[in-house]
């Protein structure tokens, strides 16, 4: 009760990234039952469909865009370098 | 360059949930070359070398090299003018008395001697460079080498555990940065599911050409503060899960705080008269000495029947003020025998830090941050490019890939004063990168 009445004080904003996070969360518990069976994995099992399959390609764009943009990180540590230019 | 540690790192991390394959090369070597190339502006060329060698059923080592060569014009921050406009900056420290031969410095600016104080030993040479009216004001002397490497080492274990560690190092010839990372990934149902986490440390060191400025102080061509430190650690939580035979999808959270000096040294911003628009004199940037940096980042792949789509999307915001969000699709076109075309597109669009401003206007108070840095501006940008990948025999791709950027921000706000109507405060940017991809596994 005492978190139903929490919830509904948040803005609407607020409330919208509780219940993503609580979707996620749930989300979590479902993974068990998600995916194929292990001798259906041929598709994942091909290089070009690993996450970030080319490393060197993605470095050097997350390098030029850590130099040309305000945000950076992601799908990698941000930082190295000054980027002062 | 150390995101290359970190991305090699969590790469591995993440590949484990995928990787059944039995007949896996044992060493991989990774090589690019990239030629970036801005319209009027920056060009660099950057050669790449990373090894990956599996050591062992249980331990993979990673190594990685970078040369970073840039040259060429870049911003200086400052509004352009209907006249003419001086700058000056600290060109090199000479002891007192020293024969002063030098006219030019690279850039073409003017090479004078600033009067030393009272009792100095040593006197500064200063630059100054003169940019023609109505046109945006660029440093023209900006030149850097910069070299990093990276290592690391995975290890993983019988019970679905990989650990990871890396370190990594950068050197510019004004600054250097060091990190350390740790990262830990678990496997569950069935390698459908991988959990991850990761941390790394940074520490870096800036020591500026000229020395380090005092912010919002006048330009000058003094010889400036000392080296100055920057500290900065990034956490890291992550899933990737199998959805499907076809359908891949991974989702990080990432949190970083860094502290210490995070001015662009070379940066000015102009002070304007209140009437005219005129420049009257340029202050050295000020940011925030800390800074916390959130970003969440989606990535999908799918397998269709004979090509690969992929599709990510980030959400960024931080203290400064500044959220953009990123989406980034690339189709893998399978052709006959392995070889492919790939299309990418990427969008991004940011929204401006809470202390960017195009200038300051003279008569009013100092606020406490100031930067007119444009990639601190609000903007958006696209990028399309075309890989071409070509297996040459089993284990070895060469590859191309050709992009062009381009990054457009409000050029005429609507509150701009005097002349600063008629100028252009926000050309648009324009790069083309060209890479060059080899990689053999054996």
């Amino acid at each position: 009760m005492n978190m139903r009445r929490r919830f509904k004080s948040c803005s609407p904003r607020r409330r919208a990234e509780l219940l993503l996070l609580a979707g996620a969360l749930a989300s979590l518990g479902g993974c068990a039952s998600l995916g194929p069976e292990p001798w259906r994995h041929d598709l994942m099992a091909e290089p070009a469909m690993r996450i970030n399959a080319a490393p060197l390609e993605a470095a050097v764009d997350d390098h030029i865009y850590f130099s040309k943009e305000a945000s950076s990180g992601g799908r990698s540590y941000a930082g190295g370098g000054c980027g002062c230019n | 360059m150390l995101a290359t540690a970190a991305t090699g790192l969590l790469a591995g991390a993440h590949a484990n949930a995928q990787d059944y394959s039995t007949d896996v090369p044992t060493t991989t070597i990774d090589t690019g070359l990239l030629y970036y190339h801005e319209n009027g502006r920056v060009r660099a060329i950057e050669p790449d070398l990373n090894l990956t060698q599996q050591i062992g059923e249980y331990s993979v080592l990673t190594l990685g090299f970078t040369v970073d060569s840039v040259t060429g014009p870049t911003p200086l921050g400052a509004v352009p003018s209907t006249l003419p406009q001086t700058y000056i900056r600290p060109y090199k420290v000479i002891p007192l008395g020293t024969p002063v031969t030098v006219t030019t410095a690279s850039g073409g600016s003017v090479v004078t001697l600033v009067p030393p104080a009272t009792g100095a030993t040593t006197e500064t040479l200063s630059a100054t460079s003169t940019v023609p009216p109505n046109t945006y004001p660029l440093d023209k002397s900006f030149k850097d080498l910069r070299y990093a490497a990276h290592a690391g080492w995975q290890q993983t274990f019988s019970t679905g555990v990989t650990v990871d560690g890396g370190l990594a190092y950068s050197k510019e010839h004004d600054y250097r940065a060091e990190s350390v990372n740790l990262g830990i990934s678990k496997d569950l149902n069935q390698h459908n599911t991988t959990l991850n986490a990761g941390v790394n440390y940074e520490a870096d060191l800036s020591f500026p050409l000229g020395g380090t400025p005092t912010p919002l102080t006048v330009m000058n061509g003094n010889w400036k503060g000392p080296d100055t430190t920057r500290s900065e650690i990034d956490a890291m939580v992550g899933l990737t899960q199998v959805m499907s035979r076809r359908w891949l999808t991974s989702l990080s959270y990432s949190y970083s705080t860094s502290h210490g000096y995070q001015n662009d040294p070379y940066k000015i911003i102009s002070v304007v008269d209140p009437v005219s628009g005129q420049p009257t004199s340029q202050l050295y940037e000020s940011r925030p000495d800390l800074r916390h940096k959130q970003s969440l980042y989606w990535e999908n792949k799918v397998h269709l029947p004979r090509d690969i789509v992929e599709l990510g999307l980030r959400g960024y915001r931080d203290d400064w003020g500044i959220k953009s969000v990123t989406a980034e699709l690339r189709y893998r076109y399978m052709l006959p025998g392995g070889t492919y075309l790939e299309p990418h597109a990427r969008y991004y669009q940011q929204g401006a830090a809470d202390f960017f401003y195009y200038y300051l206007v003279g008569g009013q108070a100092l606020p406490e941050f100031a930067s007119a840095d444009s990639r601190l501006a609000k903007f958006n940008a696209t990028t399309y490019g075309l890989k071409f990948g070509v297996p040459l025999d089993e284990g070895s791709e060469f590859s191309i890939r050709v992009e062009y950027y381009d990054q457009r921000g409000n050029g005429s706000p609507f509150y701009a004063i005097g002349q600063l109507r008629q100028q252009n405060l926000f050309p648009t940017l324009t790069a083309v990168t060209v890479l060059l991809g080899y990689s053999y596994s054996f």
